[in-house]
Formats: C-alpha cells, sequence, structure tokens
C-alpha cells in the first residue's frame, strides 16, 4: 500500500468493502496491532527473550566456556546465605532512597527558582542540565579527585580556612562512602526532577496564585494546596523512573569505589557484574540480577497504586 | 512571596538559591576544564591551590587527538545516539499511538506488558543480553548496541509519547479520516505534527540516555575502533592503575559541551513535551 | 516513502543473507591475529606490530594482526571469544585464566617442552597456572609482578637505608614516617592488583592459607590467619591514612606521584610515569621484596602467556608462529623492548643482560622464585577465581582495618569460602 505525496483528499474506504487491504487495515483492531507489531516482537526479541533466558541461566550452574547444568534454586540459597548478597541489597535500598528523596526536594527546589524569569534563562537551564548530559563515567572520574582527602578542594578548602584540622576520607570511611556515592547520583540525576518538575510548574497559571492570595492563602497553603497537587502526577512518574534508574545504578560505583570499602557501596548492578564477568560465574551472576527485580516491583506498585488513587 | 517584592526579597528568591544551584552543578565541570589544561606536575602538586591553573597547557587536548582513537569514538558515539534515537522514536510512536488512542483487543495486555519493560533494568539483561549478542556473532560491532540500546529507550519514549498522543483532541483527527484520509494519514499528517515538541523531548532524552551508556557498551565493544567515548575513555585512558587524567577530562568536556549548546536551543519544546507528557498522563 | 512491509522484507533479507554467508575456513592461511592486553610499555606492543610481524611475514607470508584490548578489558574479550567460537587463534592469558578457559584452549605442551629444552627450563611456579591436567595450554611470556614501591630519600631520613626484611620492621619504620607526615599506603580497597599484591603474600607469610590443595577444606580459620589479621590492623592504624580501605588500583599511584605516602605495593608503573613526568620522584624511587613474615616471605603471580584458541582453523600454523616468537633471537629482543617490565619464566634469562639498563626492576626477577598464585595452595579454578572477585581475603582484611573483631572477619571469610569451594573446582 503506497502511500505517495497525493493529497489527504482520497475516497474513504466505505464499511460495504471489507474485503479490500485498506479497509482491513483501516479497521481500528488490525490498524492497532499493525501498529504495534514492529515495536512488540522488537521488545519481545530483546528484552523479554533475554529476561527469560536470564532467569533459566539463573537455575544453572554455568561457568565461562562451559556448558551448564541445572541445580534448581540453589543459586539464590547460596545468595540467602551470602552476607555480601545483604549488604549488597541493604546498600541497595539506602542509596535510592536517600538518593531519589534527595533529588524530590533539590529537584523542586531548582523548578521553583527557575520558574522565575531572569535574563539568560535559557542559558542557566541549559548549563543546569549538564550534570545529566555529561557521560556519567567521565563526571565520576573527575568526582574522584574532588573527594581525595588531599587533593580535595573540599578538604583543602576546610583545611585551609581552618575550620577544620583533619580532612575526611570520603571514599575510605564506609559510611562517608555511602555518603559520597549518595551526593554524587544526587548530583547528576537532579537536573533530571528540577527540569520535569519545571515544565508542571509552568502549567499552572500565576493567576491561580494571586486569586488565592487575594481569598487571604498564606504561601505555605498556596504551595501545598495548588503547587503540590498540579506536580503529583509529574513527580510520581519521574520518581518511578528515578527509582528504577539508581537501584540498578551500575557506572558511578563501578568507577569510584568499585563496591569498597569492604562492600560498603556495593550495589546489585556492581555485584551482579563481578560475579558474572570478573569470575566468570554466570549462573550466580544472572541469580544476583533477578533477585533485583522483587524489591523493584514492589516499589514501583506502590508508586502505581498511589498514583491511581488521586 | 517569600521577602516581598523589593531586591532584597529578589536576592532571597532567586539569586541566592540560583547561584546555589549554579556552583553545585557546574563547579565539577569547573574543576574539569581547569584539569583539562593543568599540566601534570601542578595537577599532583599539594601545595598549589587546587582551582587555580599556573601554566596552562593545551598538550592533554593535542594528545587526546593524537594518540587515542577519540575521533573515532565521537563519531561511533554520535553515529549510535543517533541511530537508536530514531528507532526508539519510530517504534515509541507505533507503540504508543494505539495504546493512546484506539481500542482494541488486548490493549491492557500489551498496556501491562510495556508497563512491565520499564521495570526490567539493565543489569538484569546484560548477561543473557551478552550471550544473544554472541551467538548472533554481533560483537565488537556498533549493530550489538544498536541493537540493545533501544531496549533502554523505548519504553521512555512510548511513555512520554502516550502522554502527549492523548492531548490532542480526537475531532482533529475524526475530521481528517472524514475528509478520506487513512488511519495512518491521519496519524502522520495530523497528529504527529501536533506532537513535534513531545516527539523533540523524547528524542533528546534518547539521545542523552543513549550517549551516557555504559555496561552494554563495555561488554560488548572491546576493540578500540568500535568504541563509544564514555567506554573507550575509561578503558584507553587509563593504562592499567595509571589514569591520565588531563586527557579524560578533556574528553569529558569535549564530550558534553556540545550536547549542553545543542540543548540549549531545545530546552523550550523539551520542557513543553514534558509538560504534556507527564501532566497528563 | 518505504512502507512498512518494504522495510520489514528488506530487514528480514538482510538478516537471512547474513545468516546464509559461509565462513571461510582455508587451508593455510594468509594472516592470524593475536589478541593482548595492551601492554603498560607502549615500546612492548609497537615492537610486535613493527618489527616481529613484519620480520615473519618475511619468512613465512603469513601476515600477523596485533589487536591491544585495553588492560582490564582481556578477560572480558576471551569471555566473548570462547563462548562465540570464533576470533583471534591466538590470544594472551593471565591470571588462572588457561584453567578457566581449558575447553577452549590447545593442547600445546610440545611446544613448551620443546621452548623449555632450548631456553633452560620453565620456573616451577609458573606451571601450576598454565598446566591443566597435567597438559600445558599455555606458554608463558612474563609476569607481572607486584613489589613494594618506595621513596628512598624519606625512608633515609628516619635512619632506614635498606628496605625493612620483616614485617614488623615495616611497620616500625612506617611509624617513624607517618610521624612526618609520610605515611605508607597500601591498597586495601577493590581494585584488583595492589591490594592482592600484599594481602596474600601477607598471609602467606605468617603460615595462613584460604583452602588445602585439594580444595575439600577451608583453611582460613586458624591462629596463622589470625596473627596475619592483628598485624594488618596495627600495620594500617600506626602507618597508614583511613582513605586506604577506599582505595583502587590508581589511588596509590595517585598518591605516590602526589608526594602523599612514603610505600606501596604496586607494579613497576609508577617508576615508569615518574622516569618520565616527575623526575626529581623517579630519582628517589625504588623497588624492594615484600617482607618476611614468620612463616616466609612470597609475592603474587600474574604471569602472561600466550595460547590458541580450538577453533583457530590452522592450529599448526599457530603452533609453529608461537616457537617462532619463542625463540631467544626474538623474545629477549622483545622483552628488551618492554624495558624488562616483564620478567620471564625462563632459567636462560635468570642473568640476562636486559636487567642491566634499570637494576630498579631486578626485584622483580627475585620475586619470581618466591610468587604463588592467587588462592595458592588451593586448586587453580573457578573457585579461586570466584573467591578473588568477590574480593574474600581483602574485605577481610579491611574489616579488620576498620575496627571488626578478628574473630567476625575471619569467621565471614570462612563461610564466604565453604560457600564458595563446596562448588565444584
Amino acid at each position: 500500500m503506497a502511500v505517495g505525496p497525493a493529497s489527504i483528499a482520497r475516497p474513504a474506504p466505505t464499511t460495504g468493502r471489507p474485503l479490500s487491504l485498506r479497509g482491513v487495515l483501516e479497521r481500528e483492531g488490525v490498524f492497532s496491532w499493525a501498529m504495534l507489531a514492529p515495536g512488540v516482537l522488537f521488545l519481545l526479541a530483546f528484552v523479554a527473550y533475554p529476561f527469560f533466558y536470564g532467569i533459566f541461566l539463573s537455575f544453572q550452574d554455568r561457568r565461562v566456556a562451559s556448558p551448564g547444568t541445572f541445580v534448581g534454586l540453589a543459586n539464590f540459597v547460596a545468595l540467602a546465605q551470602d552476607p555480601v548478597f545483604w549488604q549488597v541489597a541493604r546498600n541497595t535500598f539506602i542509596y535510592t532512597i536517600a538518593a531519589t528523596a534527595l533529588k524530590m526536594v533539590g529537584g523542586l527546589g531548582m523548578a521553583l527558582v527557575m520558574n522565575q524569569q531572569f535574563r539568560g534563562k535559557n542559558l542557566a537551564r541549559a548549563f543546569l542540565l549538564l550534570p545529566f548530559i555529561v557521560p556519567t563515567v567521565l563526571s565520576t572520574v573527575a568526582w574522584m579527585w574532588i573527594l581525595d582527602p588531599t587533593f580535595s578542594v573540599i578538604n583543602w578548602s576546610l583545611l585551609h580556612s581552618g575550620l577544620m584540622t583533619q580532612t575526611f576520607s570520603w571514599l575510605g570511611n564506609a559510611t562517608l562512602a555511602m555518603v559520597s556515592i549518595i551526593a554524587v547520583n544526587t548530583w547528576r540525576g537532579l537536573p533530571f526532577y528540577g527540569i520535569t518538575l519545571l515544565a508542571g510548574l509552568q502549567t499552572i497559571s500565576p493567576d491561580l496564585y494571586e486569586a488565592a492570595a487575594m481569598d487571604g492563602a498564606t504561601l505555605a497553603q498556596r504551595f501545598w494546596h495548588i503547587t503540590i497537587p498540579v506536580l503529583k502526577p509529574v513527580l510520581v512518574i519521574v520518581t518511578m523512573f528515578s527509582v528504577i534508574f539508581t537501584f540498578s545504578d551500575f557506572q558511578l560505583v563501578y568507577i569510584l569505589t568499585h563496591g569498597g570499602p569492604a562492600n560498603a557501596t556495593h550495589l546489585f548492578a556492581t555485584y551482579a557484574f563481578d560475579i558474572g564477568m570478573s569470575a566468570g560465574v554466570l549462573g550466580m551472576g544472572a541469580a544476583v540480577a533477578l533477585a533485583m527485580l522483587p524489591p523493584l516491583a514492589l516499589l514501583i506498585v506502590a508508586l502505581t497504586l498511589y498514583l491511581r488513587r488521586e | 512571596m517569600v521577602g516581598g517584592k523589593g531586591l532584597g526579597g529578589r536576592t532571597l528568591r532567586l539569586y541566592l538559591p540560583l547561584g546555589f544551584f549554579l556552583v553545585a552543578m557546574l563547579f565539577p565541570f569547573y574543576w574539569m576544564a581547569i584539569t583539562s589544561i593543568k599540566p601534570n606536575r601542578e595537577l599532583y602538586s599539594q601545595k598549589i591551590m587546587p582551582l587555580v591553573v599556573h601554566q596552562p597547557t593545551l598538550k592533554h587536548y593535542v594528545d587526546l587527538f593524537a594518540d587515542t582513537n577519540f575521533l573515532t569514538w565521537t563519531y561511533n558515539t554520535m553515529l549510535v545516539a543517533s541511530v537508536t534515537t530514531v528507532i526508539s522514536l519510530v517504534l515509541g510512536v507505533m507503540i504508543a499511538y494505539p495504546l493512546a488512542r484506539m481500542n482494541f483487543p488486548g490493549a491492557a495486555v500489551v498496556a501491562i506488558g510495556v508497563a512491565a519493560t520499564y521495570l526490567v533494568p539493565q543489569p538484569l539483561l546484560f548477561i543473557p543480553m551478552a550471550d544473544i549478542i554472541n551467538t548472533l556473532h554481533l560483537g565488537d560491532t556498533l549493530s550489538a548496541v544498536m541493537l540493545t540500546y533501544p531496549t533502554l529507550l523505548i519504553p521512555f519514549c512510548a511513555w512520554l509519547l502516550m502522554g502527549y498522543f492523548k492531548s490532542v483532541p480526537r475531532e482533529l483527527e475524526e475530521a481528517a479520516r472524514i475528509d478520506g484520509a487513512s488511519r495512518f494519514q491521519a496519524m502522520t499528517r495530523v497528529v504527529l505534527p501536533l506532537c513535534t515538541p513531545g516527539l523533540l523531548s523524547a528524542g533528546i532524552f534518547a539521545f542523552t540516555l543513549a550517549q551516557n551508556e555504559f555496561l552494554y557498551a563495555l561488554i560488548f565493544l572491546t576493540k578500540s575502533a568500535v568504541r563509544t567515548v564514555p567506554v573507550g575513555a575509561i578503558t584507553e585512558l587509563i593504562r592499567g592503575d595509571v589514569f591520565y587524567w588531563g586527557q579524560l577530562m578533556a574528553a569529558a568536556l569535549l564530550g558534553s559541551v556540545p550536547v549542553a549548546i545543542i540543548y540549549s536551543f531545545f530546552v523550550d519544546y523539551y520542557v513543553a513535551g514534558l509538560t504534556a507528557g507527564s501532566v497528563k498522563s | 516513502m518505504t512502507t512498512r512491509r518494504e522495510f520489514l522484507a528488506g530487514t528480514l533479507a538482510a538478516a537471512g543473507a547474513a545468516a546464509l554467508t559461509p565462513r571461510s575456513s582455508g587451508a593455510a592461511p594468509k594472516s592470524m591475529s593475536v589478541v593482548h592486553e595492551s601492554s603498560f610499555i607502549k615500546p612492548f606492543d609497537d615492537f610486535f606490530v613493527k618489527t616481529l610481524a613484519p620480520e615473519y611475514e618475511k619468512l613465512t607470508g603469513i601476515k600477523m594482526n596485533y589487536e591491544p584490548v585495553s588492560v582490564g578489558g582481556m578477560l572480558t574479550r576471551l569471555t566473548t571469544m570462547a563462548e562465540t567460537k570464533s576470533g583471534p587463534e591466538i590470544t594472551a592469558t593471565g591470571i588462572n585464566w588457561p584453567h578457566l578457559f581449558d575447553n577452549s584452549l590447545v593442547d600445546v605442551t610440545d611446544v613448551a617442552g620443546e621452548i623449555g629444552k632450548k631456553l633452560g627450563g620453565w620456573h616451577e611456579i609458573v606451571q601450576d597456572v598454565v598446566v591443566v591436567n597435567k597438559k600445558w595450554k599455555a606458554l608463558p611470556w612474563g609476569n607481572i609482578g607486584q613489589l613494594e614501591n618506595y621513596r628512598t630519600d624519606w625512608f633515609k631520613e628516619v635512619g632506614v637505608t635498606k628496605f625493612p626484611e620483616t614485617w614488623e620492621d615495616l611497620l616500625a619504620a612506617g611509624r617513624l614516617l607517618k610521624k612526618k607526615g609520610h605515611p605508607f599506603g597500601f591498597e586495601l580497597g577493590h581494585g584488583f592488583g595492589d591490594n592482592h599484591g600484599w594481602l596474600y603474600p601477607l598471609l602467606w607469610s605468617y603460615g595462613g592459607r584460604e583452602v588445602d590443595r585439594d580444595g575439600k577444606t577451608v583453611l582460613i580459620d586458624s591462629s596463622e590467619t589470625a596473627a596475619a589479621v592483628d598485624f594488618c590492623r596495627r600495620f594500617f592504624k600506626e602507618t597508614m591514612l583511613e582513605d586506604v580501605l577506599g582505595w583502587t588500583d590508581v589511588n596509590n599511584n595517585k598518591a605516590f606521584l602526589g608526594e602523599q605516602i612514603s610505600c606501596t605495593n604496586n607494579a613497576s608503573s609508577i617508576l615508569v610515569v615518574a622516569k618520565r613526568d616527575f623526575p626529581e620522584i623517579g630519582k628517589v624511587t625504588d623497588h624492594a621484596l615484600n617482607p618476611h613474615g614468620p612463616k616466609g616471605r612470597f609475592h603474587v603471580l600474574n604471569a602472561q602467556s600466550h595460547a590458541i584458541m580450538t577453533y583457530a582453523s590452522d592450529v599448526k600454523a599457530a603452533k609453529d608462529f608461537l616457537r617462532w616468537l619463542y625463540d631467544d633471537k626474538q623474545l629477549s629482543r622483545w622483552l628488551i623492548a618492554g624495558d624488562a617490565y616483564y620478567a620471564p619464566f625462563l632459567h636462560a634469562y635468570d642473568n640476562h643482560a636486559m636487567w642491566n639498563p634499570e637494576p630498579r626492576y631486578m626485584p622483580y626477577k627475585e620475586a619470581l622464585k618466591t610468587s604463588r598464585y592467587h588462592a595458592w595452595p588451593g586448586p587453580v579454578g573457578h573457585a579461586a577465581s570466584e573467591s578473588v572477585a568477590k574480593y574474600v581475603l581483602v574485605d577481610m582484611f579491611a574489616k579488620a582495618c576498620r575496627g571488626d573483631s578478628t574473630k567476625d572477619v575471619i569467621a565471614t571469610a570462612a563461610g564466604q569460602l565453604k560457600q564458595i569451594y563446596k562448588t565444584k573446582v
């Protein structure tokens, strides 16, 4: 069915000729499926299939360059008894929740600020997006120096201004290391929140605020009863994506600490990588990765239910 | 209004927080820029204030272009990002349009299925994906990443476009069909043009994600000539335990600043696209 | 404007054509490929490409392609090659990979025998990692050693003119140096080389072991291990900065060249970079063997070797090439081009002239006698790799250093090892 540059005006297929190809394709169901088919097939081939293959792998003792043997749930049992695995789970949750909360609050702040008029606004908006645009692995390399105890600008400034006598070990101390990766992740992801929430803010007409103000609403009341409700759907969707990305984060930790010190910053993704690629134990690597799914699904279902309630 | 209407208020509401955000977000870039022109001996010196360069040099940039495949990597990255963005937009449109505007049997199943693919994160797929790519003998080809990146990008494009498609009134489409257009024509000539900001916005986001991707590129692209900037820089500007910091930072800046400039032109569309997409979904 | 159908048809056709294209399988190869982890010493790679390969081509007509893979990417590349059964015919291997990829590598016992006979015999220790089930699967060309790198000037300032012989002596020196603002910096984080480079030797030198020779008994829970852990904790507290707990391989190089630390465990990369970029630091940098513990002196083994993939179309041609490469005429020139970065495993080179230009690399040669593979004396296989990739040993020491009790950290490590070694070797 060649659709040429001819005008839109062509005799419409009437319902009296259902057997013509054009007629068939015009039917809602057929058209829809014809449109969906390529995308759905692609996702089936490249997402669904690897996903089920991954499940299959996780039930095997499969090492690199060797055939696998079926072992049922043995990999998962081993993981349940692996203290590192539980540490990794704890780390990933803390990392995701803390970073998401910070990004949400920070992003909202950024959006509120950027929602005002000032010269150079477009340029500012573009540059504020930079942390999100620059390839993460490269900006993380920069952070290695910013967090270095001797060369860190933070530490240098603190020391030389006399505020501190000792430097912090941002990447050597277990707690500070987690703080550091949360900070870097927040830095990287905040612009995404900021710009998206800004979009939401811009749909609110200033008249609404003025009317409310004239009715005597305080700043806080205007914020909670006008701003937040409009932003809520945006917020939930953005948070959903952010949670998925943060929960499965790999690059940042791989470059900065590779899971150290002593597994304090190891996440599901980095642990799965070490086991699967460095040790060549593909079956267990797949099991670690699969173990991510239940908690992630729970988080998302919770968010979706919350959204539907509104 | 916070702080009142005067300059003091404006400072409190605007300049102070704006300044804070600009410094917090851009400070690392300042550091990256400084490091890319700092000679090694200054970089390693504890005595010098790290934020200042005494004897700037362009050596790192020269070395980056002369000694490495940086230009090749940049070309690969742009090619891969562009191709995967186009693929993802096309497939995203084709998925989003029926889900947003049509009634048909199985719609709910497909919607849930597509939503489920949002949930499947990359680390879950990379091991089986490596097996598949190896079986297809696509290892070390750009096709490997061109086929795998859309798995990350299509879900977002589809979600965003669904929101935008839903916002176009049915009457416009029906009017076109009454005039004799097929559904396909109605889509391409009426609805899609109205959703250009959404398409641009989805495209920009997809492009950003694609040029930032690391894990699949790390696993599938092991030959220098086919590498993208992130994985090329990390694996080749690092020889064993020696990092070529100056070159790494030069690569970071050269890789991101042009994209940021492009962003500054499209940022209005990006924002507008996200508005319709998220608020109305 | 192509319709969807045309687009789909085109794609299917292309895919079909690709699937049906026969892969060429020749008799005598016109060319072969060698894949290598790119050398830290660039002239080493260049020598192969610019000198050795053309010589071989003139000799036999076979073009040798050299494919460098970035450091750290070799394992991934080899994994891909083994799984897809395609790629370069000859590959570099390291650590215990000949055991991991045993099924994919050709038996080269015959070639090994010939080379050994001509060049004074192979060092015993390397055979553990390249001989699998009595068959040679790879031919080692050199070791990348991990030794003590230290600042001679600062050590002299505190009265130490010869590098300390025992761990306790080193600790004493470190105590003095830390007071002077020149602490030590030994990696205790999740790097790969510079942590194992001293932690395995530390464990072994106190008599500690991970598992026994047959991999059936986990031996880490012992008084010897406890002694090593206790020493490590004191060593960390009294001589180092807290930051080392999070260090990966690059940090100690950075710290040494930034004059933050006076001593660390590293390959010779620090000296190489110092000589090139920081000559004043280079003048006062030297190498020494790992110190003695109560039960001996040890180093880690990282033997770089060549192996032939089983899918190679002409195994004989590959073997012939390796025979030629490992002839003294070629091998010694190549090793010299590498600036003695690699310590060869053939006794003929024990007193070779290549060590003379930079005598500070000699300790790397000395260290060969006492080098052991990771997870020694246990079996060299998948379990060893898993233990290393999971940082079992490193984390044990690191957690002790940050304050956990010796009993706890050993118990955790023992639990991990029991889970790892219960699976087949």
